[in-house]
């Protein structure tokens, strides 16, 4: 079976800017792609280079087993996207933007419009003109779109943009059982990297317009630092205390507290409690803590930065 | 042919959902309905004087009030008004895309991006063809209304042969509006390039290099200058097709390739 994404070397070039560096990328289907970067890391002209809105400068995309391009075409009745902003014409209804979508997509089922409506929970705002949409009903309009035509590879810029609390679940949700249990590719790209860990089977770290760390749901659990968080009444003595054990010891970014990388503090609290105590220190709260993807993220960008 | 027939479906949709072919249609009757007033003047100035159409002091020294006059003058508006208007309608048509930022949904899908430019041309030229039709049926109610002398069937079909002429060929000028509306992402570059044109085949009609600039065909054609046989010859037409196909073979050419990064 072929790969749902292959991308082979692409580079993209904007005179002297490189926004997209040698870039490597087997995606399987049924994945769930989150593709990490900070604005400017060349995740949205990645994006567009796979639906053949920018012609790569070199190297070269296939989706599904079909070459991209190089004058737009792919195989698109099998691909739906959500690039940036979602966009529909503002006079037309809601109704009308998907129909018009249907028909390009070349869905002959009419009812397809109907369910997917229903589908975002817009059936209550169909015949309203999309122009008078909110942010978050523009969204679910532009995912209604891509989803329209029950795509096998899905190719979202930012899909939870604008979307409340409860509306961010329902596209989780819905993502992760279309992969579950339909075997759709998801390739999402997102700044709210919590969503990405929950969803994500596998994650592509891009800064610089190059992939710097590709890693699955087994890899990020192995290589997201742990560290041992020590609070207690008297910092400082606590803090002289350990130092004194031989532990290195920093101040916890978060808490204000006190955080000890090393393993022999990781893989043995008791022995840090029972230093603390004989010190006259004893510890208000010790835990083992293991940073989520944002600081994984945010340690790897500063690293390559 | 499914793809074409989608594509023409959702173009159409959109312009009929627009108030811009109203507010065309709008602008568009004002030909008809000022010549009509320029005939009832002709006609009999003392009368326009007493009922204040026009100033004492104005000298009307030239024009008959006639139907081969006034057919004439709508062919020359369709020719002018349409240089400036089949641009507004193709700066919408092509540049909306842009403005609204919609034109990223029309990259990636099944109907090839050469039918959808293709559909966009097609509305255009229907969008042209209906403002000059009712330039003309506006005519007929506004010369029968005013009792315009000269009346004939055979002139009927001169003028209407040569109005339709005068519209085709001001269409066939819209490919570079819509090149540059593409081009420009939006609407600035094409109006600007529409009042342009109009500034330049007005000078260059006037310096007698019209015959060979493409935007001063359709007005000499339709008169404005005097009969046509002094103004024109076969290179004018030529130079009117070298523009259509250029333009048409450039903008979708810069569909299929341009790179689409905002």
């Amino acid at each position: 079976m072929s790969a749902a994404i292959e991308i082979r070397g692409l580079t993209k070039r904007y005179g002297d800017v490189l926004a997209v560096d040698s870039l490597d990328l087997h995606i399987e289907p049924g994945e769930v792609y989150g593709f990490l970067g900070l604005n400017g890391a060349g995740k949205t002209t990645t994006i567009r280079a796979l639906l053949g809105m920018v012609r790569p400068s070199s190297g070269g995309v296939s989706l599904l087993g079909r070459v991209v391009g190089p004058y737009g075409d792919g195989p698109w009745r099998r691909v739906g996207h959500l690039v940036e902003t979602p966009a529909a014409y503002p006079e037309l209804t809601v109704r009308e933007n998907l129909e018009i979508a249907r028909r390009l997509y070349g869905v002959e089922d009419r009812g397809a419009t109907s369910r997917a409506l229903e589908r975002f929970g817009l059936g209550a705002s169909a015949g309203r003109r999309a122009g008078t949409l909110s942010t978050g009903n523009r969204q679910r309009l532009g995912l209604a779109r891509a989803l329209l035509h029950e795509p096998k590879l899905l190719i979202l810029d930012e899909p939870a943009n604008g979307l409340d609390p409860a509306g961010v679940v329902e596209v989780r949700e819905l993502l992760g059982a279309l992969a579950r249990e339909r075997g759709v590719t998801v390739f999402m790209s997102s700044h709210i990297l919590a969503e990405v860990n929950r969803l994500a089977s596998r994650v592509g770290i891009l800064h610089h317009g190059r992939l710097v760390e590709e890693l699955d749901a087994a890899d990020l659990e192995g290589r997201r630092a742990r560290r041992l968080v020590v609070d207690a009444r008297d910092r400082a003595a606590a803090r002289s205390a350990l130092e004194a054990a031989g532990y290195a010891v920093t101040v916890d970014g978060r808490g204000g507290g006190l955080a000890l990388a090393d393993l022999r503090a990781i893989e043995a609290p008791d022995e840090v409690a029972r230093a603390l105590v004989a010190a006259g220190a004893p510890p208000l709260r010790l835990a083992v803590e293991q940073e989520d993807l944002e600081e994984h993220f945010l340690r790897l960008i500063g690293a390559s930065a | 042919m499914r793809h074409g027939l989608a594509a023409l479906w959702a173009e159409s949709l959109k312009a009929r959902r627009s108030k811009v072919p109203w507010l065309t249609a709008l602008g568009f009757s004002l030909a008809p309905l000022m010549g009509g007033l320029f005939m009832v003047i002709l006609k009999d100035p003392a009368r326009a004087r007493s009922m204040g159409l026009i100033s004492a002091k104005a000298q009307l020294t030239a024009g008959v009030a006639d139907w081969p006059t006034f057919l004439g003058v709508l062919a020359q508006a369709t020719a002018v008004g349409g240089a400036m208007l089949f641009a507004l309608v193709t700066a919408w048509v092509f540049g909306r895309e842009f403005a609204d930022g919609t034109v990223k949904d029309l990259l990636a899908l099944p109907t090839p991006r050469a039918t959808i430019v293709a559909a966009k041309f097609v509305v255009v030229a229907v969008w042209g063809t209906a403002l000059a039709a009712l330039v003309l049926a506006l005519g007929l109610v506004v010369g029968a209304a005013v009792g315009l002398p000269g009346w004939s069937w055979a002139l009927l079909v001169r003028a209407t042969g040569d109005l339709a002429a005068t519209a085709c060929m001001t269409l066939a000028l819209m490919p570079p509006v819509a090149l540059l509306a593409s081009i420009g992402r939006g609407y600035l570059a094409p109006v600007g390039w529409a009042i342009l044109t109009v500034f330049l085949a007005q000078i260059l009609a006037a310096i007698g290099w019209g015959s060979w600039f493409p935007w001063s065909v359709p007005p000499l054609f339709a008169g404005l200058a005097g009969p046509r046989s002094a103004q024109l010859g076969a290179h004018s037409y030529v130079v009117v097709a070298v523009t259509f196909a250029a333009g048409l073979a450039s903008t979708f050419t810069w569909w299929q390739k341009a790179d689409q990064s905002r």
